[in-house]
Formats: structure tokens, C-alpha cells, sequence
């Protein structure tokens, strides 16, 4: 359920209601309702488990922000409502959220198709669109009102290959990668990196999410001959071609991209994980405050769980409304404006968060090379594996 | 070349995994004449179990696989009882959408109870690798192999020497001539779904193991690749099953061998298709053996259809167009937008599979061909956005019809396996074929929806819009029905060897159909395309031509005003049902059954 509980809220307002005879109901909004924000995202359907990855960070910031007195003695709430990933039902969302007053901000939605359908109602409605794990490289140029925190891919895959190619010393890759508009942005990045910094790409494969088996790939990758692979995946993806690499007897090196940062993809991986090399943008030994806070807060709060990138973004993005909503009140033009002007905001993944107004991104990812030791994430402490 | 052994071999290895969900749908198929869809939640129940056996129980594997085996086998009975049992005596394609409703239910239920993130299900068997070719394989290769293999074994044993195998064997045959001699139908059916159900349920947690990975996702591509290879192997044949399902794995690997990972499932759907044209009855069919289906029409029973007075439709209409000028939400508008939307998509399926009797499962690929088309047309070639949407329909009639003509000399359930197919192909080619489509980068930046200069970008407009393209079609398609076309169309469906003596040219009458259709679907595509201003190979999914049938059975097949009322229906209830959040979707499958189970014949009823 999303945080306020919808029969509260029913009853909020039925109180309200009855209470409008005495106050006027603007005046009571102003003093005890809670701040709304509108989030569009997978509760069900294929992309489920990310759905419910954002509500454990939502949940985590916002227990943090009122902890420190909400925004300006107001609560801060949102209304999650399930998209399945599917734009015909983004679109109704959008209309919902943008003809709701209530509605001051909206995050999401998940994948591309589902996001970029919405934009434009979002951006004639004139209510700001955070899209924090949106990629796509055209998401921000739907409008004025389309922000994303999401680390940009010209950003990212420079590090890995600088992490692959210069730091590990391979010289001869073959690239595995989503086959979605995330996975091939990436790898385009990635290659051009590589190639820059003196690498050869052997061979670069695409898969559909929804594969399984990837025997008969890894066979063609085995004779191109590689140094490495390098796999543009998500974690679940990521254990199960590790796994069917050793199986086939690959040996190389693996080098996988930040998405794969998750305790699933070593309890799904489990051995055949060990010394993947990865790079990420915060660590668990980590020595900033803002990603001790927030490990240590997820552990309390989710029965010692350990979180993955997804609740990280979803965490950020919270913070990063939070602090826009507090400079750009309740009005939807004002928190666009707002997100011009918001600065150094506290970031797991950024260190300290401030968009870039011209592409509406935020630039400068933190960057943290890891290795996996013994079944668990680990600073890579430079030796050969 | 020791690559191609390797490929040979992995080939072999999936195929493996494939042939424990075919031989289920086989079984069944083979009995009931029905494509089970929620044989892969079964599958999907069967891992989860699996899980709380070895993760929290910690039993041993052969206490593990008997307490799946003996669950899965319950729920299978469950579904056999409550959910299908009800509906024998009525429409055949009924039961077909009692098991698209199970499985929404089932797959909810898992989701509800596990949480959607993936989970380790680690083997129980001895980590022992053996070398073979260049890569290795383990125990669980070879115990995944052993269920595949012993089962169909024994259940060809069973179907041909056991006195309930003949029994099984002769409900399939003729299910009244059975009865007649004494035979309950109603226990073999048990029989078959309590077996078909335990074989799935094992089969979903050794792949689980295989894997090491089981997730609520699993379950529908797990019906797809089966179906596929159930199919290839003979519809209802058991051991062909399993050798269907190792071809389907070999033509996929050496696939991912000479064109590369993103091609693979482009060539499982060709085969099937290949498959279907050149053999309808599978591979190993005898050229004896009678028609799967039956000869003249019970797949669509006639029934009495609700007769609605015109004026009321008039009313009706007129309602819908003046509702904006009242003072309803945006959000209002847009939902009944997507239903407009999909009720031209609807209009276009109940034509070609009520109307004709050409149950398409591929729908969905009429609307990325009108949405491509449109797209592409009025981005790169500048075509104002009203004439792009008419090309779009245009091309999805003229493509869709030329794609689909391959399967028009099938029947019954094999027309859906073969759009089904004919729809992922589609996908796939839109993924590939990237100087064109883009790939999976997707075409971003579509202008708007535009008339004689004008655009239409509030909400307002847009449904003014959609509702008077759908009407027009909708009054086209009235028309039509009524005419001298529309009867033959219906004589086709009705009895097609009666109406070929009659001197209909079968092939013809169904161009003429898909033609129509493929338009309509084409508009619907195209109007969306500049809707949403994205789209990618993702945008029009299997989960879209699924949705169009079922409004389309919902709203009573090749029902004009039906397939309209099921779109607003099946559009609005789940987004009725938002209060429900994450209990949405499970609430939406119960409805969706207990229409089917107490209104199988569709709420207006087959015209």
C-alpha cells in the first residue's frame, strides 16, 4: 500500500468534509494534510520486483524526513498507483495525477515505453515528471517538465571501461547486453570508451529479458576469443549468464555494469559470481555519511536486508523531492522552477546532487570499483583475479 | 568443428527444459482438446513450492519432489473442478479463457504471497561437473532429461495399455460416444489434469533449480516455449512433445550460432510456423490420422444474441459524445480513450475470429505495423499525421493479411498457435531490423494527433476523435455483417466445407476479412502511436492481443456492439479496481472467470 493509507485518507477527507462547516478546507490542507506526490510505477505484471524495490526506499526517506520535521512542519506522502509497466495504463495515470490538485510531483514511471507515453500529458498538464530511473537518452527532451536522476550512460560506461580496460588490463572483450533501449544506449557508450582507451571489441551480443539460456551465446563469445566480458545486464540476468559461463568453460574475466549491484545477484549467482568485477556508485564499506545513513537505516528498517541500486535510486529521488518541494512549496510551476534551482542535495549515488538545467540531468556519479570475495561485494584492492 | 557439437549439445540441454511443459499441455491437449494457458503457472506454483520445501523445510529431493508433485497435483484438480468442469458443456473456446483466467489468479496469488523479486533455488543434487564438447553439463541435465523422458514414456505406456489410458483415449476421441459406453469423462479428465498438473509443478522447480532462479515471470514464458514445441510435435502427442521440444532447442541454438542472440526466438517461431503449413498436425502425425478438430463449427457454438434496439444505441452513443462538455476528469476521458482504442483493436479481432472463425492470439501485431507505419511515415517523410494514421491502417491491412494468408488453411486452435506466432515474429523483426524501426532504442519524438492543420492535444479532443473513428468503423463493420458478405462470412465460420460446395472461395473470404480488420486494428496503432509520441517493440505485447481476445469472447464473438462494451469493461475494471492496489490484477482474473464460468457465450452473445 502506498504510505498513507487510503482509508485514512478517505477518512481525512470525510473528516474534512465535516470540518469544512467551521474552517475553510484550503486552511485546514495547509496545517494537517500531507504534501502529495504522484507515483507511477509496477506493482504487478513483469516488472513487479522493481515496484516494490522503490517503495522500500521511498518508505526509508520519507521516515527520515519527517524525523527531521517534514517539509516545513508538513508531511510529505505519496499515492503509488501500478502501471504494470504498460503505457496505456501510464497514460490514464497521468491524466489522474495531473487533474488531481492534490498531486504536486510525480515520479516514474519504470521502463521507456511506459514513462515517455506519459510525457507528454505531464508536460501539457504542466506537472513535473521525475523519472529517476529513466535512461532513455530522449526521456528529458520530452519537455520542461521531464527531470531525471537517472546516471546517465555517457557517464557511466566510460568508468566501467576505464574500470575493464586500463585498471583489470583486458584487452579483447565481448560485450552482453540487454537488447532493451537501456542495454543498447549502454553498450554504444561502452564500446566507444573501450575503443578509446585501446581496447578491441571481439564480439557484442543482445538478449531479450526475458532469456534464460545462454549456453549457445556464450559459445559464440568463447570463439571470438576474449580477454574478458563484460555483461551490460541487470542482476538477475547477470547471475544467470555468470552461471552458464563457468558451465560452458569460460574463465575470462567478468566485468559487469552497476545495475547488477544487488545481494540477489550473489545469492542467485552464488559461486560462479565470485570475482566478478563490478563498478558501482556506493559501496557498503563506504566511508560517506550519506551512504552509512542510508545502509544502516535500511538494514534497521528492513529486518537486516541489504539494499540493491534500485532502492538507492528510489531513496535519492525521495530526498531529491523532498528538497524541491521545499523550495517550490505546493505550486506545480514553482517546483519545476525549483528543480533549476536546488543544490547540493545529499545523494548516495551522486555524493551531492544539482541538475544540470540545460539537460535536466544530474551529472558527476560517484564511482566505486568492486569485486566480489568470499560471497560478498568487496573493494577491489587492485590484485589480478 | 567442435563449436557446432557444443551448439548441438546446448540445444539438446534446453530443449530438455522445454519438453517437461510440452509434454504436459500434450497430455491435455491431447484429452480435452485445449490449449491449458495456466499450465505454466502451474509450473510457476510448482518452483515456489519447491522453494519452501528446500529453503525452509530443508526436505530431501525425492520428499521434495513428492510434496510438489502431490501440490501441484491438488491445485490441478482444484482448477479441473471449480474452473473448467463448469464450462464442458459449453462454447469450446470458453475453457480457453477460463485457463487465461487461472492463470491471472494463480500467477497473483504466488506474487502476493512470495513478493515479485527473484529467489535462489539452489539443487540438491551433488555439484558434478562432466565434460562434454567444450562445456560441461551436471546431474540436473541428466535428471531433467530422466523426468522428460520417463514420463512421456510412461504416459504413452498409460494412454495405450491401461484400461483408464483407453478411456482417456476415447474421451478424447468422441466425448458423448465415450460416456455412452460407460466411461466417465469427468474422472479421466480428473486423471489428466491431476498428472499434467504434477508433471508441471516438478517441471517448474527442477528448471528452478537448473537455474538456480525462479520468478513470478517465469510462468508465461514458460506457456509460450511449450506451446511451441507441443505443437511442433503434434498437438495431443505425447512423446512427439518431447521431440518437439528438442528440435525447437536445437533450431534455436544453432540459430543464436549463425545469426547471433537477438534472432533466437525469430527462429522457435518460424519453425512453429513452418511447421503448422506444411504439417498441421505435427511432425509425427500419421497421414491417417483424422482432423484434431472437428469438421464443422462447435469451436464458436451460435448463440441467441441480445438484441439491442437501435434507438438505445443512439442514445447510447450520444451519451459518450456529449460526456466531455459535463464536468468529468481528464482521467475519466483518458480511460475511456484506451477503451475507444482498444475497441477498434476489438472491432478488428471479433471480425476475424468471431465473424470468420479465425481465433487470432497476434493481434497485437496489427497495431505496431499501423503504429510503425504511421510513425515512420509522418516523422521521416513528413505525411500529415491524419493521412500517416490512414497509411498505417493501410499497411497493417495489407502486411497483416499477407502475413497471416500462410494459416488459412488451418483450424480451430491451430489458427491461434500460428498468429500467435506470426505476432511474436512481428515483435521480433521490429527489434532487428533497426535501420528501419530503430530497434530497441524505439521511435521517440512522434508529433501529435493533427486534422486539416489542426492539432488535437487536449484530452477533450482526443476522445472526440477516437469515439468518432471508432463509430465509423463500428457502423462500417454493422454494415458489413449484415450484407451478402457478412453472411458468407459467417457460412464460412458456420461449416467451411458446406460453404466451400457452396462455392465460396475460402481463401478469398478471409483476405476480404483481414483485410478489414487489419485496417482497423492499423488505425487503432497509429492513433496511439501519436498518442504516446514513444514507441518501442514493447509498446503492442503478447499481453495486448491476450486482452483483445478476451474482450472480444467477453463481449460475445463477432459482436459488433459487444466488442465494444468488453473494452470499456476490460479497461475500466482494473482501473475501478486501483483501490486495490496490488490486489487489483487477482481481483480483475476472478471477475474475468466468473463471467466466463455464468456468461460463456460473451455478455451479448456470437451473432
Amino acid at each position: 500500500m502506498s504510505n498513507i493509507d487510503r482509508r485514512t485518507l478517505v477518512r481525512g477527507s470525510l473528516a474534512a468534509m465535516v470540518a469544512g462547516a467551521a474552517f475553510s478546507r484550503a486552511a485546514l490542507a495547509q496545517s494537517s494534510e500531507p504534501i502529495l506526490l504522484g507515483v507511477s510505477g509496477p506493482l504487478t505484471g513483469p516488472n513487479a520486483q522493481y515496484g516494490a524495490q522503490w517503495k522500500q526506499g521511498f518508505d526509508l526517506a520519507l521516515d527520515e524526513i519527517h524525523a527531521a520535521g517534514g517539509i516545513n512542519g508538513r508531511k510529505l506522502a505519496y499515492q503509488f498507483e501500478d502501471s504494470q509497466s504498460d503505457p496505456r495504463q501510464s497514460v490514464a495515470i497521468a491524466q489522474k495525477f495531473v487533474s488531481d490538485p492534490r498531486i504536486v510531483l510525480e515520479l516514474g514511471d519504470f521502463s521507456s515505453p511506459a514513462s515517455m507515453a506519459a510525457s507528454p500529458i505531464y508536460q501539457r498538464g504542466g506537472l513535473v515528471q521525475f523519472g529517476f530511473t529513466n535512461s532513455h537518452p530522449d526521456f528529458t527532451k520530452g519537455g520542461d517538465f521531464m527531470w531525471s536522476t537517472s546516471v546517465s550512460q555517457a557517464d557511466e560506461q566510460p568508468l566501467l571501461a576505464s574500470y575493464a580496460v586500463r585498471r583489470l588490463g583486458l584487452k579483447k572483450l565481448a560485450v552482453l547486453h540487454l537488447n532493451t533501449d537501456w542495454g543498447r544506449t549502454s553498450r554504444d557508450h561502452f564500446v566507444k570508451a573501450a575503443k578509446d582507451y585501446g581496447a578491441e571489441i571481439a564480439v557484442t551480443e543482445g538478449y531479450i529479458a526475458e532469456e534464460r539460456d545462454f549456453r549457445s551465446t556464450l559459445v559464440r563469445v568463447r570463439d571470438a576469443n576474449p580477454d574478458g566480458l563484460i555483461l551490460i545486464s541487470y542482476y538477475s540476468d547477470g547471475a544467470l549468464i555468470a552461471r552458464q559461463a563457468r558451465q560452458v568453460g569460460l574463465k575470462q574475466t567478468i566485468c559487469a555494469a552497476s545495475s547488477v549491484y544487488s545481494p540477489k545477484f550473489l545469492e542467485l549467482g552464488g559461486e560462479a559470481v565470485e570475482d566478478v568485477h563490478l563498478g558501482t556508485r556506493y559501496f557498503p564499506q563506504d566511508p560517506r555519511p550519506e551512504v552509512k545513513k542510508f545502509i544502516a537505516g535500511f538494514k534497521a528498517k528492513y529486518n537486516g536486508q541489504e539494499p540493491d541500486a534500485f532502492n538507492a535510486y528510489s531513496y535519492d529521488a525521495m530526498n531529491m523531492a523532498a528538497s524541491v518541494v521545499k523550495i517550490g512549496g505546493t505550486d506545480r510551476r514553482a517546483i519545476r522552477d525549483a528543480f533549476a534551482k536546488v543544490k547540493d542535495v545529499s545523494s548516495v549515488i551522486f555524493g551531492q546532487a544539482t541538475f544540470d538545467v540545460e539537460s535536466r540531468r544530474v551529472k558527476g556519479a560517484m564511482n566505486a570499483e568492486l569485486v566480489v570475495r568470499k560471497g560478498q561485494f568487496a573493494l577491489w584492492d587492485g590484485k589480478p583475479t | 568443428m567442435s563449436s557446432w557439437l557444443d551448439y548441438t549439445i546446448n540445444g539438446l540441454i534446453v530443449g530438455n527444459v522445454y519438453a517437461l511443459v510440452a509434454v504436459g499441455l500434450a497430455l491435455i491437449f491431447g484429452v480435452s482438446r485445449l490449449i491449458n494457458f495456466a499450465q505454466g503457472s502451474i509450473y510457476l506454483v510448482g518452483a515456489y513450492i519447491g522453494w519452501v520445501a528446500v529453503v525452509q523445510l530443508h526436505t530431501p529431493l525425492p520428499l521434495t519432489i513428492i510434496v510438489v508433485a502431490a501440490t501441484a497435483a491438488v491445485v490441478g484438480l482444484i482448477l479441473e473442478r471449480f474452473g473448467l468442469r463448469p464450462l464442458q458443456n459449453s462454447v469450446r473456446i470458453a475453457p480457453l479463457l477460463a485457463t487465461i483466467g487461472i492463470s491471472f489468479v494463480l500467477d497473483q496469488l504466488v506474487m502476493l504471497t512470495f513478493s515479485p523479486n527473484p529467489r535462489a533455488l539452489p539443487s540438491q543434487l551433488p555439484d558434478i561437473r562432466f565434460q562434454l564438447g567444450g562445456g560441461t553439463i551436471g546431474p540436473l541435465d541428466l535428471l531433467i532429461a530422466g523426468v522428460g523422458i520417463t514420463s512421456a514414456l510412461l504416459l504413452f505406456v498409460f494412454l495405450r495399455y491401461s484400461k483408464l489410458g483407453w478411456a482417456v483415449r476415447a474421451a478424447s476421441q468422441d466425448r458423448d460416444a465415450a460416456m455412452q459406453m460407460g466411461v466417465d469423462v469427468n474422472r479421466v479428465n480428473q486423471a489428466v489434469f491431476g498428472i499434467a498438473a504434477a508433471l508441471g509443478g516438478v517441471s517448474g522447480m527442477l528448471v528452478g533449480m537448473y537455474y538456480n532462479q525462479i520468478d513470478t515471470a517465469m510462468s508465461l514464458q514458460a506457456t509460450l516455449k511449450g506451446v511451441v514445441a507441443e505443437v511442433v510435435g503434434g498437438a495431443g502427442n505425447v512423446p512427439g512433445a518431447v521431440i518437439g521440444s528438442l528440435l525447437l532447442g536445437l533450431v534455436e541454438s544453432y540459430g543464436v550460432a549463425v545469426f547471433g542472440t537477438s534472432y533466437r526466438n525469430l527462429f522457435a517461431f518460424l519453425l512453429l510456423v513452418v511447421v503448422l503449413v506444411l504439417r498441421p498436425n505435427g511432425l509425427f502425425a500419421s497421414a491417417r490420422q483424422a482432423p484434431p478438430e472437428p469438421l464443422t463449427g462447435t469451436f464458436i457454438a451460435p448463440s441467441r444474441p441480445v438484441r439491442i434496439p437501435r434507438w438505445a444505441l443512439a442514445v447510447a452513443a450520444a451519451a459518450f459524445a456529449i460526456l466531455p462538455l459535463f464536468p468529468v476528469s481528464f482521467y475519466v476521458l483518458q480511460t475511456l480513450i484506451n477503451a475507444w482504442l482498444l475497441g477498434m483493436l476489438a472491432l478488428s479481432l471479433t471480425l476475424v475470429a468471431g465473424t470468420i472463425g479465425q481465433v487470432s492470439l497476434g493481434h497485437a501485431a496489427l497495431l505496431a505495423i499501423g503504429a510503425y507505419t504511421s510513425a515512420l511515415l509522418s516523422l521521416a517523410l513528413s505525411v500529415p499525421v491524419g493521412l500517416a494514421v490512414i497509411g498505417g491502417g493501410l499497411m497493417s491491412a495489407a502486411l497483416g493479411t499477407l502475413l497471416i494468408s500462410p494459416s488459412f488453411r488451418l483450424r480451430g486452435h491451430y489458427v491461434s498457435i500460428a498468429t500467435l506466432a506470426i505476432g511474436e515474429i512481428v515483435s521480433l523483426v521490429i527489434l532487428n531490423w533497426e535501420s528501419v524501426t530503430r530497434g530497441p532504442i524505439g521511435i521517440s519524438g512522434i508529433p501529435p494527433l493533427s486534422l486539416f492543420g489542426y492539432d488535437l492535444i487536449s484530452p477533450t479532443s482526443i476522445y472526440w476523435f477516437s469515439l468518432v473513428v471508432m463509430v465509423a468503423l463500428a457502423l462500417l463493420q454493422g454494415r458489413l455483417l449484415t450484407s451478402h458478405l457478412g453472411r458468407s462470412f459467417r457460412a464460412i465460420r458456420d461449416d467451411d466445407i458446406a460453404a466451400r460446395a457452396y462455392g465460396l472461395s475460402l481463401n478469398r473470404y478471409k483476405s476480404l476479412a483481414f483485410i478489414f480488420g487489419g485496417f482497423a486494428a492499423g488505425v487503432s496503432g497509429g492513433i496511439a502511436a501519436h498518442l504516446y509520441s514513444y514507441i518501442n517493440h514493447e509498446t503492442f505485447n503478447t499481453q495486448q492481443s491476450i486482452l483483445a481476445l478476451t474482450v472480444v469472447i467477453l463481449g460475445g464473438l463477432g459482436n459488433v456492439v459487444g466488442a465494444i462494451v468488453g473494452s470499456v469493461a476490460l479497461v475500466g475494471l482494473p482501473e475501478v479496481f486501483r483501490i486495490a492496489a496490488e490486489y487489483r490484477i487477482l481481483i480483475y482474473g476472478v471477475v474475468l472467470l466468473l463471467l466466463v464460468r455464468f456468461r460463456p457465450q460473451g455478455l451479448l452473445g456470437t451473432i
